[in-house]
């Protein structure tokens, strides 16, 4: 945030500015990816079963889904945004690509376009609700949630989407040259979305928002446009999530996603988000989706029961946040 | 490991490392995959015909009364069998569908010695099952099958149709004679136990014309959910007789109604499961029977079996673990009161 607000000082402070908030991003995430590391070397020490191909490939398959969309609810977060509708769109464009198969003999590849499209639609909804309706993110995405799992009830009947063929399952249990086909995807996702925040104007005006709405308005950003953009983005994102997802387990699950919201939003802020928006990174969000999801097998190879491990999520979640605080406040202390 | 040095390259804030290190991050763990690849390894293919066994044993969702006993006759079967060890997860809500093939993949690399669980989907968790059965690991499910359900793994289970069809008999009993207005809350419309129930109290209620079905409701296993649909069924039929209600939450929910709309004894409700607010709705005459399952008989047979088919070769057969019906009258009969309250002392596996 401050980077941005101090704009109007000297060359040289902009400069230091600038300086700092890079350090402060890369040590958010150093935090971060040195806990992943840390974790990932005591896992191999502490199960024989962790440091195999096999449960590696697993790990990576078993967190696409959640990046992805991580990296979606990353996007809107940064705008000072937040997105709950993740789990009921997920599950609307999971349910939609799988319908359009069983029912219409869709191949993958148009059904992937389906499901896309309706996370987009919905992306579309989100942004218009909160750019021409002027209802705030939390409350209008509230609303898409309710409205997105109502659809998800009606179009199916409450019933998942069965008799799917066998190649339904490329995206999510797929694999290219022993890489789960799904992280190849959550790769190129990343790689995407980072290149658009960190080198495109999209980017520059997405963190200009987040820091500083009306001065990104004032100094000519098309603020509403530009917001409804980032909305459809995040929601092209979710869709494809959901189509990840709904290929892992062969079918369109109505009741999938519930609660996705929290998990996601868990990631973005492990990895250094903020709710305040104007900061956040995708590297970042990437690394916590994946401690996240190094706990989870790192409890079930050690036998952790899960009630442990959802306080040791909880508890990844105050401390990466309280370090990152605690690293911005000395950095801005010493400037 | 070269993939350490990589993911620690943000230090050094180069603009166009960002986009390079969104990948390097997502590939870091498959980095490491190259140096260890041991996919497709025969390991695993043969299994000590004695030593210590290791089970994973996996309910539908952890924290459900039900579920504990499910885990208590697990336990207790392994307690009795000697040297088996029961690892005990679950995802937390029935509706993580994905949560739990997760689940049962970090258990298939971990390679324990076998696999009991219920699917939370039938359908959707038989890869999974295949998964599994793929890497030498024998499966036996528990409560809920999958769909195919592949020869070889058994499912001991409640017969959820039969077992309703029963309960409607009992619903019309307990009406006598007479038109009677009755009602049925279900739980997940779409769950495979759901539907059972729902056929099989349908399919039973078809045998008396004087019961007439005027509310289907889902309580999505919610009792507040359970409560609403029942306060509302009952506005819009205020001459309401009876009531099926398919599970736990669902009579709870149902029960609390009726009483809240001070028609408790003159409503009928036919419940299923035992939870104890559910024994105690029975014994105060708000509920005039449940329907219950034997969840411990399920737990246990779910290893028992698989320690047998691990230990001695014997095939893993299927089995109906049967279902009690509980009222006022008999539940303080020994028979009863080994399924209400079972004990490894006096398991209830006959």
């Amino acid at each position: 945030m401050s980077a941005v607000e101090a704009t109007d000082q000297s060359q040289g402070g902009a400069l230091n500015d600038w300086l700092r908030e890079r350090i402060s991003h890369a040590l958010s995430e150093f935090t971060a990816a040195t806990a992943l590391i840390v974790l990932f070397i005591a896992l191999s020490f502490a199960s024989p079963y962790f440091l195999t191909a096999d449960n590696l490939f697993n790990i990576g398959a078993q967190t696409a889904v959640i990046a992805i969309i991580a990296a979606a609810q990353t996007m809107v977060i940064i705008t000072r945004g937040i997105d709950l509708s993740v789990g009921s769109v997920a599950a609307l464009a999971g349910v939609a690509g799988a319908m359009v198969v069983r029912d219409l003999g869709f191949p993958l590849l148009a059904a992937t376009a389906v499901a896309i499209g309706v996370g987009a639609l919905a992306g579309l909804l989100n942004g218009l609700l909160v750019t021409v309706a002027r209802i705030p993110p939390f409350i209008a995405t509230l609303g898409t949630m309710s409205v997105g799992r109502g659809l998800v009830f009606i179009i199916t009947g409450a019933v998942g989407v069965y008799g799917l063929p066998k190649s339904f399952q490329l995206l999510g249990n797929g694999e290219i040259i022993g890489i789960p086909f799904a992280v190849v995807i959550t790769a190129v996702v990343a790689v995407g979305v980072a290149f658009l925040l960190s080198q495109t104007r999209f980017g520059q005006y997405t963190y200009a928002m987040g820091s500083n709405l009306e001065a990104a308005r004032r100094s000519g950003v098309a603020v509403g446009r530009h917001l409804t953009y980032v909305y459809v983005l995040a929601g092209v994102l979710v869709g494809l999530g959901g189509m990840i997802a709904a290929s892992r387990v062969n079918s369109g699950q109505p009741n999938y996603g519930i609660s996705l919201e929290l998990d996601v939003i868990a990631a973005a802020v492990i990895g250094g988000a903020s709710l305040f928006g104007g900061q956040g990174r995708i590297v970042g969000t990437i690394i916590g989706a994946f401690l996240i999801a190094l706990v989870r097998n790192g409890a079930v190879l050690l036998d952790i029961s899960i009630h442990y491990q959802q306080v040791i999520v909880g508890l990844i979640i105050w401390a990466a946040v309280y370090f990152d605080q605690y690293r911005r406040r000395r950095l801005e202390s010493r400037g | 490991m070269a993939h350490t040095t990589t993911s620690r390259r943000p230090r050094g804030h180069l603009l166009r490392a960002q986009a390079i290190l969104a990948a390097a991050a997502a590939a870091a763990l498959l980095s490491a995959c190259g140096g260890v690849e041991v996919r497709d390894g025969d390991d695993g293919a043969t299994k000590q015909a004695s030593g210590p066994l290791k089970l994973a044993v996996v309910p539908k969702a952890v924290g459900a009364d039900y579920w504990n006993t499910v885990k208590a006759g697990a336990e207790c079967a392994a307690q009795r069998a000697g040297d088996v060890t029961v690892q005990w997860d679950g995802v937390t809500t029935e509706t993580d569908v994905e949560g739990q093939v997760n689940l049962i993949q970090n258990f298939v690399t971990k390679k324990v010695d076998g696999i009991v669980y219920a699917a939370t989907d039938s359908r959707a968790l038989a890869p999974a099952t295949d998964q599994a059965l793929g890497a030498n690991i024998p499966v036996a499910m528990i409560d809920s099958g999958t769909s195919p359900q592949p020869s070889g793994v058994p499912l001991f289970a409640t017969d959820n149709k039969a077992s309703a069809v029963e309960a409607a008999k009992l619903l019309a009993t307990e009406l006598g004679p007479g038109n009677h207005d009755v009602a049925l809350v279900e739980f997940q419309p779409g769950s495979q136990t759901n539907t059972e129930r729902v056929d099989g109290f349908k399919a039973g209620l078809a045998q008396f014309p004087n019961l007439k079905l005027v509310g289907q409701q889902p309580s999505r296993s919610d009792v507040n959910e359970a409560r609403r649909v029942t306060e509302n069924i009952l506005t819009a039929n205020p001459n309401l007789a009876g009531i099926f209600a398919a599970n736990e939450p669902s009579v709870l929910g149902a029960a609390q109604a009726i009483q809240a709309a001070g028609k408790s004894g003159k409503v009928v409700i036919i419940g299923w499961d035992a939870a104890p607010d559910e024994i105690a709705g029975l014994r105060n005459g708000q509920i005039s029977a449940l329907v219950v399952q034997n969840p411990f008989k399920m737990g246990y047979f779910g290893v028992d079996k698989m320690v047998k088919h691990l230990r001695d070769k014997a095939p893993l057969a299927s089995a109906d673990t049967g279902v009690t019906f509980v009222t006022k009258k008999n539940i303080d009969s020994p028979e009863i009161k080994a399924v209400l309250e079972p004990s490894c002392a006096n398991p209830p596996v006959q």
